[in-house]
C-alpha cells in the first residue's frame, strides 16, 4: 500500500494564523508528516530602514515592530541610546516605564489569551479578554494619545509626566478577579483540559536548542527571566513564574499567573509613584545625537521572549548597522520540529500556544 | 568563561571589548564552549557589513546558570560554515542572513529567500546593495 | 390534516372548480406553508442566536437594521441573494451545483412529517420515525459531495471529518429512539406524542425515564448539526469554514439555510420524543375553541423546541471544540455504551408496566 501524502498550505491567509504565516504541512490523513514554515509576507525592512535614518527619525517606528508590545521597543531603542551617552535615569522614570511596560504585558496576554481559546474554538473568552484590554488601551490612550504605537518612552526619560493613576488603579483593583472568571470558564472546562494537557510537550533541552525564551520556556521548567537582571526593575520584588508540565496547558497557565504577577509589580509602582513630586528630568537633546563608535547592545523580557537590539555604530548620526532580536521568530523557527506527529486540529491548538505575531517575525 | 585557557586551545584569538574575536576554525569554537562551559542558548546571529565584501558574523551565547552574554566574531567572506548541527535555532538564524547579506553557510542545507521574494536579485543589507529593481519603481514609466 | 383538507375542498366548490382538482393541488399547499415557515423560522433563528451570543459575550448584538435589529437577517439573506455565485477553476461542476440542492431535500421532507399539532401533520405514515432517522443523516451525503466536488482540501478534510462523525453519533441516536419506541408502544410521531399524555401534563413526558437518553440525544444531536463543541466539519480557526469554503452568494445561503432548518427540526424532534410534543405542559389547553388549540399546540411544540435551541446557542458560547480523536472515542466509548443501558432501563420500565 502506498501513502499519498496530502501537501496543505496553511496560510498566509488563513484565520488562526495571527497574521500572515504560511505554513507548508504535509499530512497523511490529518497527521502531520512535516512542517516548513515560510515566513516574509509582513516584511517591512525595519533594519534596512534604520540605516537611513537618524536615532530620533527611527524611534516612532519601532512600536510597529510588534504592535501589540510596542513600548518594550521603543524602550530597546532607548536604552541602547542611554546606555551609548552613558545617561542615568532617574528612580520616577525608571518606575514609569516599569509600569507602562507591565500594563503593556498584560494587554499583549490578554489578547493572547483571547486568540488561544479563538483557535480552540471558544468564542466567547476572546471578547472578555477584549473588554479588559481595552480598559488599558484607553489609559494608554490618554496618556500617550495613541492606542497602540505609543512613542512615549524617549531618549532619557518619557515624553511627559504620567497622570490619570486613578485610572491604573481600578484596573488592577478589577483585573484579578476578572483573571478568576477566565480561570473559571477556562482553566476547569474539561474539553480545554483534553485539548491542551499533554499536548504539543516541549522539553527543555528542545526549547533551549531552539533558542525559546520568555514564558514558553519558563513553562518548559527553565528558570529564565531576564527581568531579574533587568536594571529598570531593580528594587521591585516579584516572582519568576516557572512550570513543570511543558505542554500547551503550561504555557496557558503561566501567562496567567504572569498577568497575576505584573498586577503586582504595577501595584509596587502605583504606590511609589503616588507619593512622588512631579517629574523632572533631562532629556537627551535628539538633534544632532550621534553615538560614539562601537558596537551597543540591550535586552529585554518582552511578552513574546527575549527581545534584544544590537546597534553598529560608525560615529555618525546614523546606525551603522541595527538588528532587532525578537522571540517569535524562534517560536516560528521551532514549528517545524513541534508539529511533526500531531493532528491537524492539535496543531493549531499548539501553534496558537506558541504566542508569536507576525509583525515580530518579519521585522 | 576562562578566557587564559581558551587563548591557550585557540591561540589566534584575540579580545576586543566584550567580544572574542577569532580567524577561522567557527564550528570548532562554538563546539568548544557549548561543551565546556554553560552557554546554552544561542541568542541570535549578528551580520554587520564591514566593506570590501567582508561580513563580520557576531555569534552571541548566552549562559542562564552564570548570568553571562558571550560574543563571539569572525569576519568571512562570502561562505562561513554551519552550526545547526550545534544549535538548531541557527537554521532561523543563517537563513536570514542568507537572505539579506547572501552568505552561504555551508552544511545548512534549508538556506533560501526568506523575506524577500524569491526571484530577488542582490542583498538588501549588504552596504554596496542598489536598489534597482523596477518592479518596485512605481512610477508612469512603469505602469504602462 | 383532515380540517385544512375540507377547507380548502369547500373553498374550491364554493367557486365551482371540480374536486379532483383539488386532490391533485392539496399536496402543493403544505409545500409552500412548510417553505414559507421555513424561511421565516431560519431568519428568527439566526437572528436569535445572534442576539444570544451578542448577550453571552456582553455586546449588543445585531442592533441597527430594524428595530431592535430585526430585520439584520432579512438584510443578510438578500445581500446573499443577490451575490455572484463562484465555482472554483477545476471543480466538479455537476457535483458541486448539486450538493447544496441534495441538503435542502431531506430538510423540507422532514418539517413535512412532524407533528405540529394534533390536526396538522402533512405526511403521517405509520413509522414516521423511521423516515426521520434516515432523513437526518441524508445531509452528510450532501456535506460530502461539496467537500469532494469543491476542489479544496480544507472542504476535503471538512467533508472527512463530517462522515466520520456522523457515522459514529447515528449509532447512539437509534438505541435511543428505540427506547422512546418501546415505552410508547409506537413509531408514529403522533403515537410518540400521545403516548406522552397524563392528567398532571408534563408528569408523563418521557424525559424522566428516559433522562440519560435525552443527554445522549443532546449530544448526539449537537453533533449531528455540527455545532459547537462538535463544529470539526466546519471549525473556523483550523479549515477556515470547512465543507463550504467555496461557496459563495445563493448556494451558501442554501447550506446556510439548511444547517439552521436542520437545527430547528431536529429540535422539534427531542421535543417530540422527550417533552410530549404540542401537548399542554399543564395537562389541559388554555383554549377551548377547537381551532385556537390547534395554534395553542403548535405554540407549545415551538416553545419546547425553542428552549432547546437555547440551550444549543448557550453551549456554542461556552465551550471549545472538541479534538477530532476524542469526539469519535466519546461516541464510541461512553455515549454507545450508555444508549444501551438506556435502552435496558425504557425495557425494564415498560416490562414492569410503570409507565
Amino acid at each position: 500500500m502506498t501513502i499519498t501524502k496530502l501537501k496543505l498550505n496553511l496560510g498566509p491567509q488563513h484565520p488562526s494564523t495571527h497574521g500572515v504565516l504560511r505554513l507548508i504541512l504535509e499530512l497523511d490523513g490529518e497527521k502531520i508528516l512535516s512542517c516548513e514554515p515560510d515566513v516574509g509576507y509582513l516584511h517591512r525592512g525595519m533594519e534596512k530602514m534604520a540605516e537611513q535614518m537618524t536615532y530620533i527619525q527611527y524611534l516612532p517606528t519601532v512600536d510597529r515592530i510588534d504592535y501589540l508590545a510596542g513600548c518594550f521597543y521603543s524602550e530597546l531603542l532607548c536604552r541602547i541610546v542611554e546606555q551609548a551617552l552613558e545617561v542615568e535615569l532617574s528612580d520616577k522614570v525608571r518606575v514609569i516605564r516599569v509600569m507602562l511596560l507591565e500594563l503593556n504585558r498584560i494587554a499583549s496576554h490578554l489578547l493572547w489569551t483571547g486568540s488561544f481559546l479563538m483557535d480552540l474554538g471558544a468564542t466567547s473568552p476572546f471578547f472578555y479578554t477584549f473588554r479588559e484590554r481595552e480598559m488599558i488601551l484607553r489609559y494608554f490612550e490618554k496618556l500617550t494619545g495613541q492606542r497602540m504605537m505609543y512613542n512615549y518612552f524617549v531618549f532619557g526619560g518619557v515624553r511627559k509626566d504620567i497622570d490619570c493613576l486613578d485610572d491604573v488603579q481600578e484596573i488592577i483593583d478589577i483585573l484579578p478577579e476578572k483573571i478568576d472568571d477566565y480561570e473559571k470558564i477556562i482553566t476547569d472546562n474539561p474539553i480545554f483540559l483534553k485539548r491542551t494537557e499533554g499536548k504539543g510537550i516541549l522539553d527543555k533541552e528542545t526549547a533551549l536548542n531552539y533558542a525559546i525564551t520568555g514564558v514558553n520556556l519558563r513553562a518548559s521548567g527553565v528558570d529564565l527571566d531576564f527581568r531579574n537582571i533587568d536594571y529598570l526593575y531593580k528594587g521591585f520584588d516579584f516572582r519568576t513564574i516557572v512550570l513543570e508540565e511543558k505542554d500547551s496547558w503550561a504555557r496557558y497557565k503561566a501567562r496567567i499567573m504572569e498577568m497575576r504577577e505584573s498586577c503586582n509589580i504595577i501595584h509596587q509602582a502605583l504606590e511609589y509613584l503616588k507619593m512622588t513630586p512631579a517629574l523632572e528630568q533631562r532629556l537627551i537633546n535628539p538633534l544632532n545625537l550621534k553615538l560614539p563608535a562601537g558596537d551597543y547592545f540591550a535586552q529585554i523580557e518582552a511578552p513574546r521572549g527575549l527581545a534584544g537590539c544590537f546597534v553598529c555604530s560608525d560615529g555618525s548620526d546614523k546606525p551603522y548597522r541595527l538588528k532587532w532580536r525578537t522571540g517569535s521568530y524562534y517560536s516560528v523557527n521551532l514549528l517545524r520540529k513541534l508539529l511533526v506527529g500531531e493532528y491537524l486540529n492539535d496543531a493549531i491548538a499548539i501553534a496558537g500556544s506558541l504566542d508569536f505575531i507576525l509583525p515580530e517575525v518579519d521585522k | 568563561m576562562n578566557w587564559h585557557e581558551f587563548q591557550r586551545i585557540f591561540n589566534d584569538c584575540e579580545l576586543d571589548g566584550d567580544k572574542i574575536v577569532i580567524k577561522s576554525k567557527l564550528h570548532e569554537v562554538i563546539r568548544f564552549v557549548t561543551q565546556n562551559y554553560t552557554y546554552r542558548i544561542l541568542e541570535e546571529i549578528i551580520a554587520i557589513d564591514k566593506g570590501n565584501g567582508e561580513t563580520e558574523l557576531i555569534y552571541h551565547l548566552y549562559s542562564f546558570e552564570d548570568e553571562e552574554d558571550l560574543f563571539i566574531s569572525i569576519i568571512v567572506k562570502d561562505k562561513a560554515e554551519s552550526i545547526v548541527d550545534i544549535f538548531e535555532s541557527a537554521i532561523a538564524d543563517e537563513n536570514e542572513i542568507y537572505d539579506l547579506f547572501g552568505i552561504q553557510f555551508t552544511g545548512n542545507e534549508n538556506l533560501k529567500r526568506l523575506y524577500m521574494p524569491q526571484d530577488w536579485q542582490g542583498f538588501p543589507l549588504r552596504k554596496d546593495y542598489v536598489q534597482d529593481d523596477t518592479r518596485l519603481a512605481w512610477n508612469d514609466d512603469n505602469e504602462a | 390534516m383532515n380540517y385544512l383538507y375540507f377547507l380548502y375542498i369547500e373553498f374550491l366548490t364554493k367557486h365551482h372548480i371540480p374536486k379532483l382538482f383539488g386532490d391533485i393541488t392539496f399536496y402543493f399547499i403544505p409545500f409552500c406553508i412548510i417553505a414559507a415557515a421555513l424561511i421565516i423560522a431560519v431568519l428568527v433563528l439566526v437572528l436569535a442566536e445572534r442576539k444570544l451570543l451578542g448577550f453571552f459575550t456582553q455586546r449588543k448584538g445585531p442592533n441597527r437594521v430594524g428595530v431592535w435589529g430585526v430585520l439584520q437577517t432579512v438584510a443578510d439573506a438578500f445581500k446573499l441573494l443577490c451575490k455572484e455565485n463562484i465555482t472554483p477553476t477545476h471543480a466538479d461542476r455537476f457535483l458541486f451545483n448539486l450538493a447544496p440542492i441534495i441538503l435542502f431535500i431531506p430538510v423540507m421532507t422532514v418539517l413535512g412529517i412532524i407533528p405540529y399539532s394534533s390536526e396538522f401533520t402533512f405526511v403521517n405514515t405509520s413509522t414516521n420515525v423511521i423516515l426521520y432517522l434516515i432523513l437526518a443523516a441524508f445531509p452528510v451525503l450532501s456535506i460530502f459531495l461539496a467537500g469532494w466536488a469543491s476542489n479544496n482540501k480544507y472542504s476535503l478534510l471538512g467533508a472527512m471529518r463530517s462522515i466520520s462523525q456522523v457515522l459514529s453519533y447515528e449509532l447512539p441516536i437509534a438505541f435511543v429512539i428505540l427506547s422512546v419506541a418501546v415505552l410508547s408502544s409506537s413509531l408514529n410521531l403522533t403515537g410518540i406524542t400521545l403516548a406522552q399524555f397524563s392528567k398532571w401534563g408534563l408528569a408523563g413526558w418521557f424525559i424522566f425515564p428516559c433522562i440519560l437518553g435525552f443527554i445522549i440525544m443532546f449530544i448526539c444531536i449537537l453533533a449531528e448539526l455540527n455545532r459547537c463543541p462538535f463544529d470539526l466539519p466546519e471549525a473556523e480557526s483550523e479549515l477556515i469554514c470547512g465543507y463550504n469554503t467555496e461557496y459563495s452568494g445563493m448556494r451558501f445561503a442554501l447550506f446556510y439555510l439548511g444547517e439552521y432548518a436542520m437545527m430547528f427540526a431536529n429540535s422539534m424532534f427531542m421535543a417530540i420524543l422527550f417533552l410530549g410534543g404540542y401537548l399542554s405542559p399543564f395537562g389541559k389547553y388554555l383554549f377551548n375553541s377547537s381551532f385556537l388549540i390547534y395554534f395553542e399546540q403548535a405554540f407549545w411544540l415551538f416553545l419546547k423546541a425553542g428552549f432547546i435551541i437555547f440551550i444549543m446557542i448557550w453551549i456554542r458560547a461556552t465551550l471549545p471544540r472538541l479534538a477530532a480523536f476524542d469526539l469519535l472515542k466519546f461516541s464510541w466509548s461512553v455515549l454507545l455504551p450508555l444508549s444501551i443501558v438506556n435502552l435496558f432501563v425504557a425495557v425494564i420500565l415498560k416490562m414492569g408496566g410503570i409507565v
